[in-house]
């Protein structure tokens, strides 16, 4: 997969707004190749941006390159060493939980990343 | 047994009497504490059908081994009565230095009945009790109310108090001690029932603990992973944070449900009031996360400084169609002010905004009306339910009872199970968590059901069939009810490699009792079986366990929640619970979990 940068959207935008923004930038994604993972909660947080564009046919290779696109993430949400998510944080893939490294992504898929823990 | 007194504190306000009741050690290896130990008292003593307003109601405070240990988070009260809104059983747990006052008194509970001639102050002084006059707090927020009582008695005293909600009946209004709250289901008003305005305790004796070097190596282990990836979302951002999250998937409840996303999620978001609003992080007595956050208002209107969890800003926000964070704090601290439960503040409030947008004869002109998205609205129906006049009046009952009395098919809208309305979860998406709702003892309760935690994970695949998924529901069901009665907070429970192995090895160490995994999962049975035997004591049936109609209209294609959906999971969790197919609970059923031998009395 080739891996093409697009400016992120900002950090903030507002209500319908924003779904339109990130709508606007998924369509962009496909186009370009690679794929949009939307952040939200403390990886959000740490990253500063709503969304990053990474490279990766996998989830595993998605998270990896997600760390070498904002390292800030690295020992936070990412494994330092083998760039997988750490305990406590979990990836939607197409409204599915899931921490399998394998699973496949597509240009189409809309990829979460968030807080393994839920509710309150 | 050690880590317990063995005895609750009864007290009869219209006598005053006051006795010392043994609790066997058999009760605590039952129902271990806290929830499950407050849950039983109340199927012992109060009687099948009462008024909960009537001075038999009793109004149960129990504590846990946990609590006063140095366990993180475990300085959780228990508070359980027959709920004044839904008629069930109404627990709820809050965290706070009352807990542990209530413990050093020398009892594990408090269980209060009767009724004072006069509004008063009920003064728990180790063990000691003497009732004062309480009329010059009439009408005091509890905060104020429990500064005053502190400044007469000593700082040493720890109070509970009700708002001007609980002095007038509400029946959603709760207990606030040290500003937290046991919100849901009214336990403020049966309080206000009694008399009480306030209860002031202090005390000297904690128990001692059966292993007291191996619990603090273990204290001191839980207190350092409690500040790991585990609870990062709460000390971080905190519940709000569920905002932009739930937003995005759909389950964000929208103008009384009748959307699943809101467009000024982002606005109202956690990542955003963190931004713009926050003011300071706090924890609970004796908790090490510290997952209170505060914000303050930034728009030069009247300043407003206050804690705000998801639940509060889904129910005053998105639920009410409201996309500014400014004025969502301001009802969000008058609901503490007033002692009303915030989620059942807005959800009902949401109702009548869609009963105007319906043009429903509510009995009050349309300028009197609460609109979506009208802040002003929203805050003096507040106003309004806290002092029981004009709109209020009718909402103070909450949505179930102001939708019957209303008539015009309202209740097609009234967003409630078994009268408690539903949290910031929509369940057309989260399928577990919607069975969990419609069974839950206590109505719509995320966190007496929990089963959302299986809809936010890997754990079931989304197209379980309904035997899967009702044993899901049940043992989220269960480890809450041990959570809640050992007492550990569920924001811990990520941090466990396995919680019941690890809790079951706290439990030994605190009480000497040696216990297993397989023992505290049986107590969550247990647990809920009691809370279940107590709700079919006062009128339970079948039919209240369902869900709102307008949850049940799904075809299968955005939802498969429809009539036939939830009677088929209701089949499956009955028989996964053991329970007859009409949800009772056979006798041989409730011997072979040991409950029969907790009863007082044969069963009927």
């Amino acid at each position: 997969m080739i891996c093409l940068s697009i400016e992120s959207v900002r950090l903030f935008p507002r209500g319908a707004v924003a779904r339109r923004e990130m709508d606007s930038v998924v369509a962009q994604s496909r186009e370009l190749g690679g794929v949009e993972i939307e952040l939200f909660g403390v990886p959000r947080l740490v990253a500063g941006e709503r969304s990053l564009r990474v490279a990766g046919d996998t989830l595993a290779e998605a998270a990896a390159d997600l760390g070498v696109r904002c390292p800030e993430l690295l020992g936070t949400v990412l494994d330092r060493e083998t760039g997988w998510l750490l305990d406590g944080y979990i990836f939607v893939v197409d409204e599915r939980f899931t921490r399998d490294a394998g699973c496949r992504l597509t240009p189409f898929s809309a990829v979460l990343l968030v807080s393994s823990v839920a509710g309150g | 047994m050690y880590g317990v007194h063995g005895q609750a504190l009864q007290i009869d306000l219209t006598t005053g009497a006051a006795t010392a009741e043994a609790i066997p050690e058999s009760h605590f290896s039952a129902v271990l504490g806290g929830i499950g130990l407050a849950s039983l008292l109340l199927l012992r003593q109060c009687p099948e059908r009462v008024d909960p307003l009537a001075p038999e109601n009793p109004l149960i405070f129990a504590t846990s081994p946990f609590v006063g240990t140095g366990i993180t988070t475990a300085s959780k009260l228990a508070v359980a009565t027959k709920s004044p809104q839904t008629g069930v059983i109404g627990d709820s747990l809050s965290s706070s230095y009352l807990t542990i006052a209530i413990k050093r008194t020398g009892f594990d509970a408090l269980v209060i009945t009767g009724c004072t001639e006069a509004p008063s102050v009920l003064v728990i002084d180790d063990g000691e009790i003497a009732l004062r006059p309480a009329t010059a707090l009439l009408g005091l927020d509890p905060a104020t109310t429990a500064e005053r009582v502190r400044a007469e008695l000593g700082a040493a005293f720890r109070v509970a108090a009700i708002g001007v909600a609980g002095e007038r009946g509400v029946r959603y209004a709760a207990i606030s001690n040290d500003g937290r709250l046991a919100g849901r289901t009214g336990a403020g008003a049966v309080m206000g029932s009694k008399g009480l305005k306030a209860i002031a305790v202090r005390g000297t004796r904690l128990p001692a603990v059966a292993d007291p070097r191996g619990l603090a190596t273990a204290a001191r282990d839980l207190a350092t992973r409690s500040l790991g990836n585990g609870t990062a979302k709460y000390r971080e951002i905190g519940t709000a944070a569920n905002v932009a999250f739930f937003d995005r998937m759909g389950v964000l409840p929208t103008r009384n449900f009748q959307a699943g996303s809101f467009a000024g999620a982002e606005a109202i978001s956690g990542e955003r009031l963190l931004l713009n609003h926050h003011t300071d992080r706090h924890g609970c007595a004796a908790c090490t996360v510290g997952c209170e956050h505060r914000y303050r208002t930034d728009d030069g209107g009247p300043a407003t400084d206050v804690r705000l969890e998801y639940e509060t800003l889904y129910a005053l926000g998105s639920l009410c169609g409201i996309d500014d964070p400014n004025v969502i704090l301001r009802p969000a601290a008058r609901c503490d002010e007033i002692g009303i439960d915030s989620m059942t503040t807005g959800a009902t409030i949401a109702w009548a905004m869609e009963c105007a947008d319906r043009e429903i004869d509510l009995g009050v002109t349309a300028t009197a009306l609460p609109r979506f998205g009208d802040g002003a609205s929203l805050l003096r129906s507040i106003e309004e339910i806290g002092t029981r006049q004009g709109l209020g009046d009718l909402l103070a009952d909450g949505s179930r009872r102001a939708a019957e009395i209303v008539g015009q098919g309202s209740d097609a809208w009234a967003m409630h199970v078994k009268g408690l309305e539903l949290p910031g979860y929509d369940p057309r998406k989260l399928q577990t968590l919607a069975l969990g709702l419609a069974v839950a003892t206590r109505g719509a309760c995320h966190n007496r059901s929990s089963a959302y935690e299986i809809d936010f994970s890997d754990r079931l695949d989304p197209n379980a069939e309904a035997h899967a998924r009702a044993t899901a529901a049940a043992a989220a069901e269960d480890q809450a009810a041990v959570l809640d009665s050992v007492t550990i907070c569920k924001f811990l429970r990520h941090i466990f490699t396995d919680l019941h192995e690890e809790a079951a090895t706290l439990y030994s160490m605190v009480t000497g009792l040696p216990t297993t995994a397989g023992d505290l999962r049986r107590a969550g049975e247990r647990i809920t079986n009691v809370k279940k035997l107590f709700n079919i004591g006062q009128g339970w049936t079948r039919e209240d366990d369902t869900l709102p109609p307008r949850l049940l209209t799904g075809d299968g294609e955005g939802s498969r929640l429809n009539q036939v959906w939830l009677d088929e999971m209701i089949a499956a969790y009955y028989d996964v619970r053991g329970w007859n197919i009409d949800g009772t609970i056979p006798a041989h059923h409730l011997h072979e979990i040991g409950v029969t031998g907790l009863l007082p009395a044969p069963l009927h």
